[in-house]
């Protein structure tokens, strides 16, 4: 059994309330350029076509970039102080890294207007683009400085559970599956760990290449590649970067929900069975992404479909099951930790089902690119990744359980929950009423309907948004007095 | 539009399924909200939950099972469309511009930086079109819009592929072609006109 001596845990305490006050100095301002962005296309400001794609660029890779990287300083710290060791200096590094990306990637979209989407789908940052060669440079070495970070982080992280727990077969929970009683129970945050972090680190090694392959055209202008395989790899790096996000907030649920409800939340056969095929989902769900893509083998197009139906049968047989098994006549005050779980379990099932309902190649084919998708990965990752994260911060500085919070902080989150659905409703509305995403603004479509119904309700989303930043910053008063407070971080 | 034929769209069909999840969700919420100080002294109260489990589990196979089964039934890729085309439509996107033209022989260019094509094409109605999709620079996505702002169909538009999208239009009138590809700064002005008669 591991030991932990105070000045281990005071030098991950140190790390983590870095980590949580930069997120919580660039989260709202992430938001803010997407609030920027829907007040264009609802017509209340104007910018113009590059501006607004070189924020619609920073604000898709900041969002991924930021929320991936606490999800993961989330983990670390709560692994590193409870059971296994692990290197702060791993932690500071891949810390230095991240930013040196970010000052990287913010210098290139809002100095130089780099505009070519998160997802820099090939070969658009190297055809006629409206920003200099320099951003796109600059861009990607920054996004392989991020990659590398991620790479180092969570190879430390896997590395060290193996050799607390024996190994990557017994990390999957398989010596739940025989017959006999495991010698060593694993807690189900180092199983699910394993289970996000794995697929994460296949990704940023495909990422890795991907982004290399960028450098060398980028040197080498003569250079083709294949458009179809590098889609591919650009969307099994990007998707699985955003999935395993909200499985490592599910991982710390697990591990901080049964200290207010009291009850034990163990490992037992049908979770084991049911995270490991999360694995194999959070693997082949990408291949959703390209449904559009008639000449990709329609076995993998089949492969997208089946892997995203099934993810909902763990995510929720198991996972939302447990939650609600958590709480249940359990007697627990609720305060904002166990709401802020309760209701990212709850947003994670509402985007979940959307997120199916889109998977579905029949619907897809009038769904793909509408405002239906950034609807159902806001709800997960505003309504659930984000309330889990939230979660973790306030558990971090609150003194005990249960703590009450101050009537401003409460109505702040509560604020905060009600402007985002009022957000992504305005989302949901736009897919089913066809309107594109990506679309700086709605005139130019030569479509009456695209245009009124879409800068209205992207009107109306601005308008939320305000009510989401206001909530937001209600609570920082909270969440920085708890974090700053010597004696509250757990 | 009336409600009831929303209702009877592919866009009614994901609004209903994600509206029942969603109100399902809501509904659990509040359940668990409200029942959570009421006393668990026998300690039955996850084993409540979990003898729910199998319902739920054995429900919700059905219904991905059927789910998946349904909608095997309008998939758009051309290997399982039953209708022979009767006409093919060679689409090239380049930044940023539909180029379309008719293609007597059915068959596709050679080399699309040198196809030529307009922005704008008249094409019959109630027969079956193919549509060969391309592009000559970056991705893009060829998406038919009809008057009403309805997206009817869509494929991508890729360098050194193409993409064989089926449709046939019901009502003459005229339609218009959006790009649903992120292609560059001025991507939204990338559009076409199809005037069907």
């Amino acid at each position: 059994m591991t030991s932990f001596n105070p000045a281990d845990k005071g030098r991950h305490k140190k790390l983590i309330l870095i980590w949580s006050i930069t997120f919580l100095v660039l989260f709202p301002l992430l938001i803010t350029l997407g609030l920027l962005m829907r007040m264009n296309q609802g017509e209340m400001i104007q910018l113009d076509h590059d501006t607004f794609y070189a924020l619609m660029t920073l604000h898709g890779l900041g969002m991924a970039g930021v929320l991936f990287s606490m999800a993961w300083a989330a983990l670390f710290y709560l692994l590193g102080t409870r059971y296994i060791k692990l290197n702060t200096g791993v932690g500071y590094a891949v810390y230095a890294l991240v930013v040196a990306g970010a000052i990287g990637l913010a210098i290139a979209t809002l100095v130089g207007k780099f505009a070519a989407g998160w997802y820099m789908l090939y070969p658009l940052p190297f055809k006629n683009p409206s920003w200099p060669g320099w951003t796109t440079g600059l861009s990607i070495v920054s996004l392989i400085l991020m990659g590398v970070a991620w790479l180092v982080g969570c190879l430390h992280v896997v590395h060290n559970l193996s050799k607390e727990y024996g190994g990557l077969a017994n990390l999957l929970g398989w010596q739940y599956l025989g017959k006999e009683k495991p010698a060593k129970d694993i807690p189900p945050i180092a199983l699910i760990t394993t289970v996000s972090l794995v697929p994460g680190i296949l990704s940023f090694l495909i990422g890795a290449a991907l982004l290399i392959m960028y450098l060398l055209q980028l040197l080498e202008p003569s250079l083709s590649y294949n458009v179809l395989i590098q889609k591919n790899m650009m969307f099994f790096f990007g998707h699985t970067l955003v999935n395993i996000t909200m499985y490592c907030g599910v991982a710390w649920m697990y591990t901080l929900l049964p200290e207010f409800t009291g009850r034990e939340w163990k490992l037992n056969k049908l979770t084991v069975y049911a995270w490991n095929a999360t694995f194999l989902f959070i693997v082949f769900a990408y291949f959703h992404h390209l449904y559009m893509d008639f000449v990709q083998p329609a076995p993998l197009q089949f492969a997208g479909q089946v892997a995203s139906f099934l993810s909902a049968i763990p995510a929720t047989a198991v996972t939302l099951f447990g939650l609600i098994a958590q709480l249940y006549r359990s007697n627990v005050k609720w305060g904002v930790v166990p709401m802020a779980f309760l209701l990212g379990g709850a947003g994670w099932a509402v985007g979940g089902c959307a997120a199916v309902v889109d998977s579905t190649i029949a619907i897809n084919k009038v769904l793909h690119n509408t405002l239906w998708v950034p609807a159902h990965f806001h709800t997960y990752m505003l309504m659930g990744v984000v309330l889990f994260i939230l979660a973790f911060l306030f558990y971090m500085g609150s003194k005990e359980k249960g703590e009450p919070l101050s009537p401003r902080t409460s109505f702040g989150f509560w604020l905060f929950v009600a402007g985002a659905y009022g957000f992504l409703l305005m989302f949901y509305l736009g897919g089913l009423n066809s309107i594109p995403r990506r679309m700086s603004e709605y005139a130019s479509s030569g479509i009456d309907h695209v245009h009124g119904t879409g800068a209205s309700l992207a009107y109306a989303a601005a308008l939320c948004v305000f009510l989401v930043l206001a909530g937001l910053l209600m609570m920082y008063a909270s969440l920085f007095g708890g974090l700053l407070k010597k004696e509250a971080a757990r | 539009m009336h409600l009831f034929s929303i209702l009877l769209t592919i866009q009614g069909t994901a609004a209903v399924i994600s509206l029942i999840g969603a109100v399902v969700v809501a509904g659990v919420v509040l359940f668990v909200v409200s029942t959570s100080h009421k006393p668990d002294t026998d300690h039955t109260a996850k084993t409540k939950v979990y003898k729910f489990r199998g319902k739920y589990f054995a429900g919700l196979l059905a219904v991905i099972v059927v789910g998946f089964a349904l909608s095997m039934a309008t998939l758009p890729y051309p290997q399982f469309q039953k209708d022979a085309p009767d006409q093919t439509v060679v689409v090239v996107g380049s930044q940023w511009m539909w180029k379309m033209a008719v293609s007597d022989d059915g068959t596709v260019p050679a080399d699309v930086a040198k196809f030529k094509g307009t922005s704008t094409i008249t094409l019959p109605a109630n027969k079956t079109l193919k549509f060969w999709v391309s592009a000559s620079d970056v991705n893009h996505n060829y998406a038919i819009y009809d008057a009403n702002g309805e997206l009817l169909a869509q494929t991508q538009a890729m360098p050194g592929y193409w993409n064989a999208l089926q449709y046939r239009f019901s009502t003459p009138g005229t339609y218009t072609i959006l790009c649903l590809e992120y292609c560059g700064a001025p991507h939204t002005v990338m559009t076409g006109k199809i005037n069907v008669q």
